[in-house]
């Protein structure tokens, strides 16, 4: 019984580490002093106000929402739709094609993004947003395939077939008979292509010379001086990041679970 | 087979060979003509001892932060898969969190904490401990456990993955025919789950040396990682020598790794070579 609780104690000691930082970031916020230090002189919501009354903050929240959700379309898409065609190749193929897929979530991005770097200057597509939008969709792609294809595979292709023989188009076969079971794990899949992209400083540190992402806004700014502001919108960023990987998760486990069923 | 069924691959198969297939052969080349062909960048990272310092100082550090994720996560997710199946997602769920978060904020979160007006300079000058507030951030231990810590949830669920692939039967086994819970584990489960530490270990081991934000927000000057190299020389505009040292971090990654599958094939089995 002891041992039980010493070790429930210590991986909750692993989660307080993990979670610690934010924890002690998330009230200071809230400080109405100058300096960000602890505990607050005073409190208030100074810093949110500025944060949303500074045009230049807004403009790159606005621009990184915009990249985001692009990106995130097109990695779900075309990653959905690569789940099925893998379905249907070979062996050796199917292997080769996973791999540079997923080869993107594990190359370090710093290597990603100077490779990309030199093609828009190649092609003239720096300063471009559409270029980061396919370059973080590229991001976000491994994503979508791990999560759908884990939901795809436990679908039972019988159904498909059936609609197939009852004279349905393949689209419409797909459209009717397996999209609804995946339905979960390509929206979870869509959340987390969001914030790979949302997130992401490198590609966009590079590629978009004057026009600043979020990240990249707060990079600037963090490099010069620890600005409080900051503290504030990590707060946001945080309890908006908590609250989609909940539903994700959820959708997820959803889709993942349904193989239980006939 | 017509070309017909293939045709939901294209989209995917386009994207991942403009914006990852194409740019690292451009990059290949960029490092390798200039324009004609030539090593002048390779030579001159590999002739400096500024450079080299660097390199070896990336290879430690993400060797270092990879061996503490392996320390504390290997626990975290042992401690996971002995939970009942229906408690696990929630608790998976609060290492997949953080996971998630911006590193960014996770970053400046360590420069508000460990800064001078910081929580933990508070409580040391609190307790008495110091009369001054002690500089605790802009050197390589602030660098190692900021990546420590960002990096651990990836550490728990690789090896949490590894753990489920094990057949519970294999350990009961052990208990039936005498052996104590210690021994059950050090011979049976310990060996089997070695896959997928490995696997976590060379996966943090990647992902550091990629590193730039961490040691430029919160290193100190002799703190500077590969990355913070390749940013610095992209922003001088030096893209032949920033693509010469991308191709060297790549190199060297799987160099090493190659080195750690050869000393670690030698005693790992896999969970799934043990079923029956």
């Amino acid at each position: 019984m002891t041992r039980r609780l010493v070790a429930a104690g210590l991986f909750a000691l692993g989660v307080l580490f993990l979670f610690f930082p934010i924890l002690i970031v998330a009230p200071m916020s809230f400080s109405a002093d100058r300096f960000l230090g602890f505990p607050p002189a005073s409190w208030g919501l100074t810093w949110y106000r500025a944060y949303f009354t500074d045009p230049v903050w807004l403009a790159a929240t606005g621009r990184s929402l915009r990249i985001a959700l692009l990106a995130s379309l097109i990695a779900t898409t075309a990653g959905t739709a690569a789940v099925v065609g893998l379905g249907r190749v070979r062996p050796r193929p199917r292997a080769a094609l996973t791999g540079l897929f997923l080869a993107p979530a594990i190359i370090p991005n710093i290597i990603i993004a100077l490779g990309v770097f030199i093609l828009a200057l190649r092609i003239g597509g720096t300063d471009s947003e559409i270029t980061l939008v396919f370059a973080h969709a590229t991001l976000g792609l491994p994503f979508v395939v791990m999560i759908v294809g884990a939901a795809y595979r436990q679908t039972d292709p019988a159904l498909e077939r059936a609609a197939r023989v009852f004279g349905a188009g393949p689209l419409r076969a797909f459209w009717t008979a397996t999209l609804p079971a995946i339905l979960p794990a390509i929206l979870a899949a869509a959340i987390f292509a969001f914030f790979v992209s949302f997130d992401e400083l490198v590609v966009a540190l590079f590629l978009m010379g004057g026009a600043e992402t979020l990240p990249v806004r707060i990079w600037n700014d963090l490099r010069f001086e620890i600005n409080p502001t900051i503290a504030a919108i990590s707060t946001l960023f945080v309890i908006v990041t908590a609250a989609a990987m909940a539903l994700a998760e959820f959708l997820r486990l959803r889709a993942t679970r349904r193989q239980g069923s006939p | 087979m017509p070309f017909g069924p293939r045709l939901p691959l294209i989209p995917a198969l386009l994207l991942a060979l403009a914006m990852f297939a194409v740019p690292a052969a451009l990059m290949v080349q960029q490092a390798l003509f200039d324009p004609g062909l030539t090593a002048v960048h390779f030579e001159r990272f590999f002739t400096r001892s500024v450079y080299l310092g660097v390199l070896q100082k990336t290879l430690v550090v993400s060797a270092v932060v990879a061996s503490l994720c392996l320390l504390v996560g290997y626990p975290m997710a042992l401690y996971i898969v002995h939970q009942p199946p229906r408690r696990r997602p929630l608790l998976l769920f609060l290492v997949l969190v953080p996971m998630w978060m911006s590193i960014l904020v996770r970053t400046y979160a360590w420069m508000v904490v460990l800064g001078r007006e910081g929580i933990v300079n508070g409580a040391l000058q609190w307790l008495g401990l110091t009369a001054e507030p002690v500089t605790l951030l802009f050197n390589s231990y602030a660098v190692h456990l900021a990546m420590a810590q960002i990096l651990l949830p990836v550490m728990v669920v690789t090896c949490y993955a590894g753990m489920t692939e094990i057949d519970p039967g294999l350990v009961r086994a052990a208990r039936v025919m005498g052996a104590g819970p210690l021994r059950a584990f050090r011979h049976v489960f310990l060996p089997l789950s070695l896959e997928g530490a490995v696997t976590g270990w060379s996966v943090i081991f990647i992902l550091s040396m990629g590193f730039f934000i961490v040691p430029a927000l919160i290193g100190g000057r002799r703190d500077t990682l590969l990355g913070n190299l390749i940013v610095g020389q992209v922003a001088q505009t030096n893209w032949g020598f920033a693509a010469a040292m991308a191709i060297v971090l790549l190199a060297a990654t799987v160099a090493l790794l190659g080195l750690v599958r050869l000393v670690a094939g030698r005693f790992i089995h896999s969970p799934r070579e043990a079923r029956p």
